[in-house]
């Protein structure tokens, strides 16, 4: 079959999910099992035509009109290198919610009612299938229709679970900050589709080419704004924590795997495609911003993390930080490109380290959500300091969670460190390019770059062995069993992914060179990163001419097991006395599960050494028997706030209750008044127009 | 001396790291032992430990899961592994690249991510406490580290630490500046605590609440200990070995076997002394209290940011 036709297929095979699964609304499990096979064979279509294109000849644009919807507009889907690649991503994920879905809905929620199931397979496919085609888009009004449904589709997968109090909630301010960045996106779009006269991605891009100067910075930030709301970037992060964790686990490892980075995907087309001055580097204050956002998002994202229980919510908060560290690249990307010497090859490493970041955090948070929801399915607890002991219960889920949280932390020899050590290159050649304050700036990020990392292996040391770990300190833990066979198929198709992107990271790189080709105009991926051949990771050669720095994750995964198996022999020690098991060591006391750890004491170190960013809140409240030498019991609660939340949204809700409280105060009630409000403005309206124009 | 090494040096470089590595503990020992008063045990006490533990059996906490018996398997591994990327007598790149800088300390970080889980598999209160502790303490010396290696690393272009020594060349203590006294500065502030010693923490004891390594290592017995404590050995070993490696490169103008010599030579040296420094050190100070650590690690901090400053500047 032609390979142009297969963006078409693949939407077509996600509205057939949508809709065979509504029409198996007499019967959830039917729904279920046709939705999630409808989304299965989409992302086997988005796979094809990702591929199709990636692999395929250089610079390979795929270009399907759409029926015409609206007589002023032509509709139509592109897929270049860059909607390819992200299109890769979203599969690849999609594949593993897939397979996961029917089985974890049925096991987490066994007594909800057929309709909603139905609803559930339907938003799925709905869900997909607009984030799939957001990337495919190739005009203006495409994008924004498919960017609405996925916000849409999105919103009732985060209120499907229940609709009580919280989580209602969660979906409202999802809904408000997701429309205020949509708002800012129909701005940025409209004045380059006004100046165009038409709305497709080519004529915007050559009328954004007689854009002057000021013009485009300020349509870049309208746009940075609105994909910033929707990725996730600190301080626009408030409505992720909450929305993401309410979805049921699969979604939300869609939701931050893939989600988030379809505003990347915006990011990258607006920045280095639609607005991009031709054959001039972009305006500095584009990268810088980008940069700074990404290193506060990474640093401020993994802090906060540190310090929740929620499992789910834990996982949401280092989303944040994962975004962070894909703007650390592209920020860094937009800040070299035509601006350093050596080919603009330094430039390619930025935005590699980027990509390949994108669809690591694909893989290591979707396999660490579905992990967390296989603990949520068997347990019904999503606050860890009630789990324990999990490991010896549910034995793959823990591996598969283990190897995930390794993976997340940035430790080789997985995928995780593979991009951070890209981007750390990245930001020491962008370094030594930039003397001055600004290469300053650029290694302090490196230098947070690494302190993100440390806090993410203790968050993660935390998040596991608070979990999985020591004895299970409630009846729900206690009784929790394996979960089912196909959830774990879902986790070790990621879990995989993890493993073959860590350990032979040079042969994904081939597809890495469309997007970075096509977006750069400069050699592609696996010509700088690969140079010594598949097995070996490079970066360019300095501008004084010594070796750049290489490493191979192949050799050192071999050295590793290698090593292990060494260690494993002298593991089993030199005598022959069989191991025997023992109570742990109490201090002579019996132990429950009482000795063990808590989260909240593990990160109780790092809380009071971040004191100055968390704010901790602590009440403990002790009751005593007639004596204060003999306590009954404490009582003791502590809470960290999110500084952007008190000192940013906190004071804009004040100031709004305020101001329309005085408005309030205005209104008499009379129709006169109203009317007379009205016109008023339509004066004042008509007026500045004719100043501008008479 | 400058040039491509082969794969064999390295993996032999990184034996002699592991075997060397129970040696500077037994040295380091023993200095303490003497500026104490005391006749101290001899340098070679750690290997007869070592011994002892892999003859033992294991007793294992009933509550642990099937992931403590592997543990101190891929500690060892990963902190074994960190030392291929040490130079020791080579100075210049591998002929095929292993890891850089970055790498090692990744590395070193996997073995203390897996350290910590394994101490919270037992379900007892003090393997909690000392893995809350390191984990602390990580992220504040990792970051700091790693600004140590940049201010080097953006002098010669690369991180990779032979291709690093082979830019200082042999004339390094001439060409020493201004942030290469503040970058070794930050370094003789971490040392002791990525080596784990006072006044960060106390490799001494093993039941007080002043402990972070130690109290990691309370559940593991017999040749599980062992493989931790080789591990605990190797690491101090390699730690040594990358400031010998950024500050003190040394490549003999002549190659062959005598400048080998030379170069081994000159490596045990370097070692030597950075071990009186820890023992100097160890027996002088008193333990910091862990929320003093910020603030002892925050002048190295400093140090790292005036190198880094100074040398982008």
């Amino acid at each position: 079959m032609d390979l142009g036709s297969g963006p078409n297929l693949m939407a077509a095979c996600y509205a057939a999910g949508a809709l065979s699964s509504l029409l198996a609304w007499w019967s959830g499990r039917l729904a279920l099992v046709v939705a999630h096979l409808g989304a299965l064979a989409g992302a086997m279509a988005g796979l094809g035509v990702s591929l199709g294109v990636l692999l395929g000849p250089p610079g390979r644009t795929l270009i399907q009109p759409l029926p015409a919807l609206f007589p002023f507009a032509r509709l139509s889907l592109s897929v270049d290198g860059l909607s390819a690649y992200f299109l890769l991503v979203i599969s690849l994920l999609a594949v593993a919610a897939a397979i996961y879905g029917p089985a974890y809905l049925r096991a987490h929620s066994p007594a909800s009612g057929p309709a909603r199931q139905a609803a559930q397979g339907f938003a799925l496919n709905v869900f997909l299938g607009c984030m799939a085609l957001v990337c495919c888009a190739g005009d203006a009004l495409t994008f924004l229709l498919t960017w609405e449904g996925m916000t849409l589709a999105s919103y009732v997968l985060v209120v499907s679970e229940d609709r009580d109090g919280e989580n209602a909630r969660a979906g409202l301010l999802y809904m408000v900050m997701a429309h205020g960045g949509t708002a800012m996106l129909i701005v940025a779009f409209l004045a380059l589709t006004e100046r165009a006269g038409a709305f497709d991605f080519a004529a915007l891009r050559a009328a954004a080419g007689g854009l002057d100067p000021a013009m485009r910075t300020t349509l870049f930030f309208l746009a940075l704004g609105g994909f910033a709301t929707k990725a996730g970037v600190v301080p626009l992060h408030v409505w992720l924590p909450r929305a993401h964790p309410a979805a049921p686990s699969h979604v939300s490892a869609l939701m931050s795997g893939v989600m988030l980075k379809v505003a990347i995907y915006g990011i990258l087309r607006f920045a280095f495609d639609l607005l991009a001055p031709v054959a001039a580097p972009l305006p500095p204050s584009w990268g810088w911003t980008v940069l700074l956002l990404g290193t506060t998002s990474a640093v401020l994202g993994v802090l906060y993390a540190l310090q929740q229980h929620d499992l789910k919510r834990l996982l949401a908060f280092h989303s944040v930080e994962n975004i962070g560290i894909i703007l650390i690249g592209v920020g860094l990307a937009m800040i070299l490109w035509r601006r350093d010497g050596a080919g603009g090859a330094l430039a390619t490493v930025a935005l590699t380290a980027a990509l390949l970041h994108t669809v690591n955090h694909a893989a290591f948070k979707g396999l660490l959500f579905l992990g967390a929801g296989s603990v949520l399915c068997r347990t019904h607890v999503r606050n860890i300091e009630e789990l324990g002991g999990l490991a010896r219960r549910m034995p793959w889920t823990a591996g598969l969670f283990l190897l995930g949280a390794v993976a997340i932390s940035a430790l080789p020899p997985l995928n995780g460190f593979v991009s951070e050590w890209l981007t750390f290159q990245a930001l020491l050649g962008g370094a030594s390019r930039f003397p001055g304050p600004a290469g300053l700036v650029i290694v302090l990020a490196a230098g947070m770059l690494a302190l993100t990392g440390g806090l993410a292996a203790a968050c993660f040391a935390k998040a596991f062995g608070v979990t999985f770990l020591g004895r299970p300190r409630t009846p729900h833990a206690e009784h929790a069993t394996e979960a089912p066979r196909p959830m774990i198929a879902g986790m070790v198709w990621l879990a995989a992914l993890c493993v073959v992107l860590g350990v032979a990271p040079g042969y994904a790189m081939r597809l890495l060179d469309a997007p970075t080709a096509g977006l750069l105009h400069g050699p592609g991926a696996s010509a700088v990163v690969t140079a010594r051949g598949p097995l070996v990771l490079s970066t360019a050669p300095t501008l004084s001419g010594t070796d750049a720095t290489a490493i191979s994750m192949t050799m050192m995964a071999a050295l590793l097991l290698g090593l292990a198996a060494m260690a494993w022999g002298l593991r089993r020690g030199l005598g022959h006395t069989a191991p025997r098991t023992a109570p742990t060591w109490t201090c002579g006391m019996s132990p429950t599960p009482r000795f063990d750890y808590t989260a909240t004491a593990f990160a109780k170190p790092l809380r009071l050494v971040f004191e100055a960013l968390y704010h901790p809140r602590r009440e403990v409240t002790r009751e005593t028997a007639g004596t204060p030498y003999i306590l009954r019991r404490v009582h003791y609660a502590g809470e960290v706030v999110d500084l952007a939340e008190t000192q940013i949204y906190h004071r804009v809700e004040r100031d709004i209750s305020a101001l329309s409280q005085a408005i309030r105060a205005r209104s008499t009630g009379r129709i006169y008044g109203y009317i007379g409000f009205v016109l008023g403005t339509l004066f004042v309206a008509l007026l500045l127009i004719g100043l501008r124009y008479g | 001396m400058t040039g491509n090494w082969p794969l064999e040096l390295v993996l032999a470089e990184m034996t002699v790291l592991v075997l060397l590595g129970p040696l500077v503990t037994g040295a380091i020992q023993q200095m303490k032992a003497r500026l104490q008063c005391r006749q101290g045990a001899g340098v070679f006490q750690p290997y007869r430990d070592l011994v002892k533990l892999f003859r033992k059996g294991t007793v294992q906490a009933d509550t642990a899961s099937g992931l403590f018996r592997v543990v101190p398997v891929f500690v060892l591994a990963a902190t074994v592994a960190a030392g291929a990327l040490v130079p020791v007598v080579r100075v210049g790149p591998a002929a095929f690249p292993l890891g850089d800088a970055v790498m090692l300390l990744g590395l070193l970080a996997l073995a203390r991510f897996l350290t910590a889980i394994g101490a919270l598999d037992a379900g007892g209160a003090f393997g909690g406490m000392g893995a809350s502790r390191e984990m602390t303490v990580a992220p504040l010396v990792e970051p700091v580290l790693m600004m140590v290696v940049f201010s080097t690393a953006i002098a010669a272009g690369t991180t990779e630490l032979g291709a690093l020594a082979a830019h200082r060349g042999s004339s390094w203590m001439l060409a020493w500046g201004a942030p290469d006294f503040l970058g070794f500065a930050a370094m003789l502030v971490l040392l002791p605590a990525e080596t784990g010693r006072i006044p960060v923490d106390n490799p001494d004891t093993h039941l007080e609440l002043t402990m972070l390594h130690e109290g990691m290592l309370l559940e593991h017995s017999g040749p599980g200990l062992g493989c931790m404590l080789l591990a605990s050995h190797t690491r101090q070993i390699v730690t040594l070995g990358l400031v010998a490696a950024l500050f003190f490169p040394v490549a003999p103008p002549y190659g062959g076997a005598a400048g080998l010599l030379v170069a081994a030579a000159a490596f045990a040296a370097k070692i030597l002394a950075l071990a009186i420094y820890l023992a100097l050190v160890e027996s002088s100070y008193a333990k910091l209290r862990l929320f003093r650590v910020p603030q002892y690690l925050g002048v190295g901090f400093v140090c790292a940011l005036m190198a880094l400053a100074l040398r982008i500047l």
